[in-house]
């Protein structure tokens, strides 16, 4: 596959490098482009971009492709590039870090289904304490139609994720593996003042 | 002995039947599963995704409770509730400031003193011990299981001691041999499945979990296992689409560690929740006399 040229912006680069760094807790400079993480990712040939390239986006300046490339919205966090890279250099957590920078950026993320998964997730924690499952997947298709409507794929992406997720909820049903209760802890002001503390700025 | 229990969000859900045979196989060992007073969902791996304070402070919650809880040691099924725990625990040891800001708000308060237990740091010490093999009436004899660790089992996103081989594990294949059944030797040991790109991204997900099943048939196995609540569902729920579209037509059951423990103590396929897979796991087990 071939690779553009990504162009070095040092006024960029510094204070890009410093902010991942300080929030991924890893240290980009280490790395030396030995492409371990790149062979064991398994998401690398999808999405084009694998860990070591990433990296050196950031390193580079190119703020842009680091926070609009298809690797930190679909790295499954699997950490296999963090334990086979040398210098221990855990590029899930960068890509974690790049997730929450597009978020607070109000930026669109590239893969919004996927970004509505993970905040639809932690939202239906903070309702109850637990993640109740029926709740959660109904507040993912809620905001994920909203933005298929928006410009996705529309009504026929609507229909068409709604038809498989009939089909699991059916065959989960007949198993007895459908949960319908909800369960909510009753420690929610604790909860609840966490996730004031983690949301506010 | 009694220790401390974190069940997570799964075990009381979707992977319910996972929690009732922990606390049956455990109880019959002697372990009796004490499960923690008003624990919270740990986050997992969306917390992470989403924001780095709750990511700590939603385990952190539940460190607390387990501290004041008076055992010594809680252990945790759920690799991926197992996985952020420890991770939360590991981090508020060394960073204070954010241990205080946590710790402000809880009423039960971290202080570092619960021994985490992974499901496999339990039963690895069970088969060594031999409890397991004194228990296991029933050998299982003719089962080929390919175990499945999945990712969160054996890798962290920070330095950790770990019992086992993160490459090669060996934890699920010493509880193996210990029920009489010969593990197979496979190369998609620790292989993501793709976790919660089962639901918003399938295409990717699809392509992994083939991949694992591919290698497991290839090489003779007549089932998987597992410790993964997330890793039995994908498995389990989408081995028949991932099957058809990637051209392979043998299924293979995907039994938690706990299932095959149980039936080879004897404990009915009804108690065990055996008939709630969506790949049928029942019929091997028959078939092999060991139902």
């Amino acid at each position: 596959m071939p690779t553009t040229e990504i162009e070095f912006k040092a006024e960029v680069s510094t204070p890009l490098l410093q902010e991942v760094m300080e929030r991924s807790g890893q240290d980009l400079n280490a790395c030396y482009q030995c492409r371990r993480c790149a062979a064991g990712c398994p998401v690398g040939d999808v999405t084009g971009v694998t860990p070591d390239r990433l990296i050196r986006m950031i390193v580079l300046g190119d703020k842009e492709g680091a926070m609009n490339n298809k690797l930190v919205w679909q790295c499954v966090a699997c950490y296999t590039c963090g334990t086979r890279c040398p210098n221990n250099i855990h590029t899930a957590r960068i890509t974690e870090a790049l997730k929450q920078m597009v978020k607070e950026a109000h930026l669109k993320p590239l893969s919004p289904k996927i970004a509505n998964f993970h905040s639809s997730f932690l939202t239906s924690t903070s309702h109850f304490g637990r993640m109740n499952e029926l709740e959660f997947m109904g507040m993912y298709e809620f905001r994920n139609a909203k933005d298929e409507l928006r410009g996705g794929g529309g009504l026929k992406a609507i229909i068409e994720e709604l038809k498989n997720q009939a089909q699991l909820g059916k065959s989960m049903m007949k198993l007895k593996r459908m949960h319908f209760g909800m369960e909510k802890i009753k420690g929610m002001s604790e909860v609840k003042r966490l996730f004031k503390k983690g949301t506010e700025k | 002995m009694e220790i401390a229990y974190y069940p997570g969000c799964s075990l009381h859900a979707s992977s319910a039947l996972y929690d009732i045979q922990c606390r049956e196989v455990l109880g019959r060992l002697g372990v009796d599963l004490k499960e923690i007073r008003d624990w919270n969902c740990c986050g997992a791996t969306s917390a992470a995704k989403t924001n780095d304070f709750l990511s700590m402070a939603l385990p952190a919650r539940n460190l607390g409770i387990a501290d004041a809880s008076g055992y010594a040691e809680m252990v945790i099924p759920c690799a991926s509730c197992y996985s952020r725990t420890l991770l939360a625990q590991k981090t508020l040891e060394s960073d204070k400031d954010l241990r205080e800001k946590i710790n402000v708000e809880l009423s039960a308060k971290v202080q570092g003193k619960i021994r985490l237990l992974s499901i496999l740091d339990l039963l690895v010490e069970q088969s060594k011990s031999g409890a397991i093999g004194s228990k296991a009436s029933m050998k299982l004899e003719g089962l080929k299981p390919a175990c499945y660790y999945g990712c969160l089992q054996t890798r962290y996103p920070m330095d950790i001691q770990l019992p086992d081989s993160i490459e090669n594990p060996q934890g699920m294949e010493i509880v193996c041999e210990a029920l009489g059944a010969k593990a197979i030797d496979w190369g998609y040991k620790t292989d993501c499945c793709g976790a919660s790109a089962s639901v918003n991204d399938g295409d990717v997900s699809l392509k992994l979990m083939s991949n694992i099943t591919r290698d497991a048939v290839g090489r003779g196995a007549n089932c998987l296992v597992t410790t993964c609540p997330m890793c039995q569902m994908n498995m389990d729920a989408y081995q028949n689409a991932a099957g058809e579209k990637f051209g392979i037509n043998e299924r293979l059951p995907v039994y938690f560690i706990t299932e095959l423990i149980g039936v080879s103590m004897g404990i009915s396929a009804v108690e065990l929740q055996l008939d709630r897979h969506f790949v049928e796991a029942t019929a091997l087990l028959r078939g092999l006399k060991l139902l």
